[in-house]
C-alpha cells in the first residue's frame, strides 16, 4: 500500500472521529443532566438553603437550557478551552495532563505484561494442544478471567507491600522526573489490570493457532519436512497476527475502562478516579473533559490498529 | 454521607472524661501519650479522605475540608478540644450589650504574604462572608447588621437581634480570615492560591492527588508549628488509605469507619485512636406527607429501633445510642426526653395500628451506596420489619440521593443519612427543623418550635439556653421529627513515630500539636 494512500486514510478517519467526539460528549452531558442530583446543591454546601443553590445556578449558569450550556462548553472546547472544575476550580486541561499519565503507564505496562506472559502461553498451548500443558494454560487462563481485578490488586498488596515491603501499596509518581519511583508504583496495578489480558492474549493466541496448525497448509508444509519451528513462526504466527492486534486493541480499550477500579484500590490519582468523582459530585465540566479525552485516545487506538492491519495484511485496507 | 459542621460544644467536662473513660475501658479509646517533649521539625504524610470542596473558606461547602484548611487559616475565635465550648483565637470577644459584639484582635499577626491582620483585615473579611455573591457561609452571619472599625486592633459588630451563636460561628468557616492582599489581587481564584494566617503556608494542590503545605516561619505562636510540613494525600478509599498507612507510605489516616479496626489493631507499630464526636447517624422524616405526617407513625418508628443493637451491628460498637440530635455529654442534652423511645417493637405495632395500619406499611427510604451505608439500612430493614413496618430502598450516590429528599422532587418517605452538627444548637435545630430548611424536607414547622429556635440565641446564658433547648428538644423527639439512632466515634491510625495527636469532639482532625519522633 502507497504511503499516500495510508496518509488519506489516516486524514480520512480522523475526519469521521471529530463527529464521533462531539456525539459521545454532547450523550455524556445529557445522561449526566438526566441522572438526578445537582452540582448547585454540593457548591452550596452544608449551609445549603433554596434560595442559596437557585443564586449558585444563576452565578454558574446552570439554570440556562441544557443545550446552550452544552453549546458553550463545545464552543470553549472547540477552541481548545476545557473550562474549569465547577467544584474546585481547576482548570480541566491541567487536570487532564497531570492525570493522563499516570493512567496511560499503567495501561501500556498492563498490555506489555499481557502480551509477555499471554503469547508464550499461548504458543505452548497450541503447540501441544490436549496436552497438560494446554490442559494447565487453559485453567491458568479461566483463572485470570474470573479473578477480579481489585481483588488481585489487594492480594499482591498484601504480599508485596504489606508483607515483603518490596513495593509501594498507593499512589503514584511523575515517569519523567522519577522513572524509578514511577514504575515501582505502576508494577502492582499493572500485574492487576493484566490479569484478565494474560488469560484473553493466552486463549485467543491458542484458539487461532491450534486451528491453523491444523489446516491443510500446514500438513502439507509438515510433509515437505520444514522444521516445526519455521512453521510456527513463519506460517503459524504470521497468520495469527492479525487476530492478536484484535485483541490487544480490543484489551487497550477495556483496560483504560477497568483502570477506574484499580486507581481506587491503589490510590492512583489518575483518570479513573478524576472521572468518578467529577460524576458523583455532577461536576460536568471535568466529566466532559475526561470523556473528550478518553474517546479521543481510544480514536487513536483504533486508528493506529488499522494501519497496522494494512501493515499486517494489505488485503484488508484494499 | 454529608458532613455538617460542628463548632461550639460546652460540655461538663466530667461527662466528657467520664465517657472517654467508659470508652477506654470497653477497650475502646487508645490515645497517645501527650506528655512527651515535641520535637520540631518533619514533614507529616497524612490519607486524608476527600479532596478539599475549595480552599478559600468562605466559597467552599464540604465539612471535610475543615482539617486541611486549619492548617492555612487561624480563626478569630477557636474552641475546647473536649467540651468545644469557644476561646479565645486570633481575637477576643465581649457583648457590651445583647445587640453589640466587640473582637479585640491580637497584635502582631501576619498573614503569609506579609499582610497585617488588623481590624480592616477582620472587617475585610466579616464583610466579604456575609455579602460576597460566592459567600456559602452568609446565613451564618445574617444576624450582623453593620461592621465597624473602632480601633487598629478593634471591630464592633452591631447586630439585628442577640446572636449568642456568633463565637461558635466565629470558630468556623466564617471565622477563617484570608489575606485581603490575596483577595484583592486574584479575585475568586484565591480558593487555589490560598494565603491564610494558620500555622502552615501552602504549596500545591494536585485535584485529588496531594495538598502540600510548609511552616510559616513568622506564626504568631511563638514555637509553634512543630512539623515543617504536611502532606495530605487524598485517598478516598478507607481501607487503601489504611493500607498506605501499614504500608508506611502515610503516617496517618483519619475518619475511618468502625469496620477497620481490627484492621489497624492486627498492624504492627499502629496507635489506635477512638474518640467520641457529635456525628449523629439518623432517620430524617418528610413529615409534610402521608404517611409520615402521622405522628403515630413517627412514634412507631422511634419505638421498632434497637439503637443499642444498632451500635453493636453498624458500628461495631464504636458509637454511643443516640435519643436525640445531641450526644448525652452535651450541654444542651435533655435528660428527661432521653427515654421517650425504649425499644418496644409492640408498642410500635400498637401505634400502627391506632394510625389505621394494623397490617404494617410499606415505606420509601433513600440510602446511599457505600459499604457502611448500606449495612446502617440493613440493620434498620431488619429491625422496623420486626414491627410490621417494610422499607423500600434507593440507593445512589449522596449527590444523587440527598437532592431528591431535600430538594424539589422529595421522593422518599425517609431517608437514612447522617447529621455532624453545627457550631451551636441553635443552627442545628433551626437548620434541621425549622419552616423552610433546606434539611426539613417537608418545610414545615411548628410555630412554637420556631419561636423557641429564635429566643434559643437571644441570652448569652448557657443555664438559660439550655432551658430553651430543652423545650424544643421536647417538641422534636415527643413529636418525632426524626429517629436518631447513634453518635459515631472517630476512628484513627498512628503511626508510631506520630506524637501528641489529640482527637477533638468535632471529629475532626487538627494537627497543631503533633510532632514526628
Amino acid at each position: 500500500m502507497r504511503k499516500s494512500a495510508r496518509l488519506r486514510i489516516v486524514g480520512r478517519r480522523l475526519l469521521q472521529a471529530l463527529p464521533v467526539v462531539i456525539l459521545s460528549t454532547f450523550i455524556v452531558f445529557g445522561l449526566l443532566k438526566l441522572v438526578p442530583g445537582d452540582v448547585a446543591v454540593t457548591l452550596a454546601g452544608d449551609n445549603a438553603s433554596e434560595q442559596r443553590i437557585a443564586e449558585i445556578r444563576e452565578i454558574y449558569g446552570l439554570n440556562q437550557p441544557l443545550l446552550v450550556q452544552y453549546g458553550s462548553w463545545l464552543f470553549k472546547a472547540l477552541h481548545g478551552d476545557l473550562s474549569k472544575s465547577l467544584i474546585s476550580n481547576e482548570a480541566v486541561l491541567t487536570a487532564i495532563q497531570r492525570c493522563l499519565p499516570h493512567t496511560i503507564l499503567i495501561v501500556v505496562l498492563a498490555l506489555l505484561t499481557a502480551l509477555v506472559i499471554g503469547i508464550p502461553l499461548g504458543i505452548a498451548a497450541a503447540t501441544k494442544p490436549g496436552s497438560w500443558i494446554d490442559g494447565f494454560v487453559m485453567a491458568i487462563a479461566s483463572l485470570g478471567v474470573a479473578v477480579p481485578n481489585f481483588w488481585l490488586g489487594m492480594l499482591l498488596v498484601a504480599f508485596f507491600s504489606l508483607q515483603l515491603n518490596w513495593l509501594p501499596a498507593t499512589g503514584a509518581a511523575s515517569l519523567m522526573k522519577d522513572p524509578w519511583v514511577a514504575l515501582s508504583h505502576a508494577i502492582l496495578p499493572a500485574v492487576a489490570l493484566a490479569s484478565g489480558g494474560i488469560a484473553e492474549v493466552a486463549r485467543q493466541l491458542r484458539s487461532s493457532l491450534v486451528e491453523i496448525l491444523s489446516s491443510q497448509q500446514v500438513r502439507t508444509l509438515h510433509a515437505k519436512g520444514l522444521p516445526p519451528s519455521s512453521i510456527l513462526w513463519r506460517h503459524g504466527l504470521k497468520n495469527v497476527s492479525v487476530n492478536l492486534l484484535t485483541v490487544v486493541s480490543l484489551l487497550a480499550n477495556r483496560m483504560l475502562a477497568a483502570t477506574v477500579v484499580v486507581e481506587a484500590v491503589f490510590a492512583i490519582p489518575g483518570m479513573g478516579g478524576l472521572i468518578v468523582n467529577a460524576a458523583m459530585n455532577r461536576d460536568f465540566p471535568v466529566v466532559q473533559g475526561v470523556v473528550f479525552a478518553m474517546v479521543l485516545i481510544v480514536v487513536c487506538i483504533n486508528l493506529l490498529t488499522d494501519i497496522l492491519y494494512s501493515v499486517l495484511d494489505p488485503r484488508i485496507s484494499s | 454521607m454529608r458532613v455538617i459542621d460542628l463548632g461550639q460544644r460546652q460540655l461538663r467536662r466530667r461527662d466528657i472524661l467520664a465517657l472517654m473513660g467508659g470508652a477506654a475501658a470497653a477497650g475502646t479509646l487508645g490515645l497517645p501519650a501527650f506528655a512527651e517533649e515535641a520535637k520540631k521539625g518533619g514533614v507529616l504524610k497524612v490519607a486524608a479522605p476527600a479532596n478539599p470542596s475549595s480552599l478559600d473558606p468562605a466559597t467552599g461547602g464540604a465539612g471535610s475540608d475543615h482539617s486541611i484548611l486549619w492548617t492555612m487559616y487561624d480563626t478569630l475565635v477557636e474552641w475546647d478540644y473536649e467540651t468545644l465550648k469557644p476561646k479565645p483565637g486570633m481575637a477576643k470577644w465581649t457583648f457590651p450589650d445583647p445587640k453589640t459584639m466587640v473582637l479585640d484582635i491580637t497584635g502582631g499577626i501576619k498573614f503569609h504574604d506579609g499582610t497585617t491582620l488588623d481590624a480592616e483585615a477582620v472587617k475585610f473579611n466579616l464583610e466579604r462572608n456575609r455579602s460576597d455573591q460566592r459567600s456559602n457561609v452568609k446565613p451564618d452571619l445574617s444576624s450582623v447588621e453593620s461592621i465597624e472599625v473602632t480601633g487598629p486592633l478593634q471591630v464592633t459588630l452591631k447586630l439585628k437581634n442577640p446572636d449568642s451563636a456568633l463565637p461558635a460561628i466565629l470558630s468556623d468557616r466564617a471565622g477563617m480570615m484570608v489575606s485581603p492582599t490575596n483577595i484583592k489581587a486574584l479575585g475568586n481564584d484565591t480558593d487555589r492560591k490560598p494565603i491564610g494566617a494558620g500555622p502552615w503556608k501552602f504549596v500545591r494542590w494536585n485535584d485529588n492527588e496531594i495538598i502540600v503545605v510548609t511552616r510559616h516561619e513568622d506564626y504568631w505562636r511563638k514555637g509553634r508549628p512543630y512539623l515543617d510540613g504536611i502532606e495530605f494525600n487524598i485517598i478516598t478509599e478507607n481501607a487503601t488509605a489504611l493500607r498506605s498507612v501499614v504500608a508506611g507510605q502515610n503516617d496517618m489516616a483519619f475518619q475511618l469507619p468502625a469496620r477497620l479496626k481490627p484492621v489497624i489493631e492486627r498492624a504492627k507499630n499502629l496507635t489506635t485512636v477512638t474518640s467520641p464526636t457529635l456525628y449523629c447517624i439518623q432517620l430524617y422524616f418528610n413529615y409534610a406527607r402521608a404517611p409520615l405526617d402521622n405522628v403515630k407513625v413517627r412514634q412507631a418508628i422511634n419505638f421498632a429501633l434497637d439503637r443499642d443493637v444498632f451500635v453493636k451491628a453498624a458500628l461495631s460498637g464504636l458509637g454511643e445510642p443516640a435519643r436525640m440530635t445531641l450526644p448525652s455529654s452535651h450541654w444542651a442534652y435533655n435528660k428527661d426526653v432521653a427515654n421517650t423511645y425504649p425499644h418496644d417493637p409492640e408498642r410500635a405495632k400498637k401505634l400502627l395500628a391506632e394510625a389505621g395500619y394494623k397490617d404494617g406499611l410499606e415505606l420509601t427510604i433513600g440510602g446511599y451506596t457505600d459499604q457502611d451505608s448500606v449495612r446502617r439500612g440493613e440493620v434498620i430493614q431488619d429491625q422496623l420489619g420486626k414491627a410490621g413496618i417494610r422499607l423500600k430502598f434507593t440507593r445512589g450516590t449522596i449527590a444523587e440521593i440527598s437532592a431528591q429528599f431535600f430538594a424539589t422532587e422529595k421522593k422518599f418517605d425517609l431517608l437514612v443519612s447522617a447529621w455532624t452538627g453545627r457550631p451551636d444548637p441553635s443552627m442545628t435545630y433551626g437548620l434541621g427543623f425549622d419552616k423552610d430548611a433546606y434539611y426539613n424536607a417537608g418545610r414545615t414547622a411548628d410555630p412554637e418550635l420556631s419561636r423557641l429556635i429564635k429566643e434559643s440565641r437571644a441570652s448569652e446564658d448557657l443555664s438559660k439556653r439550655a432551658e430553651i433547648f430543652a423545650k424544643i428538644q421536647k417538641i422534636t423527639v415527643e413529636t418525632a421529627l426524626s429517629a436518631p439512632l447513634a453518635f459515631q466515634f472517630e476512628l484513627d491510625a498512628l503511626s508510631a513515630k506520630v506524637k501528641g495527636f489529640k482527637p477533638n469532639l468535632l471529629g475532626k482532625p487538627k494537627f497543631e500539636n503533633i510532632s514526628l519522633g
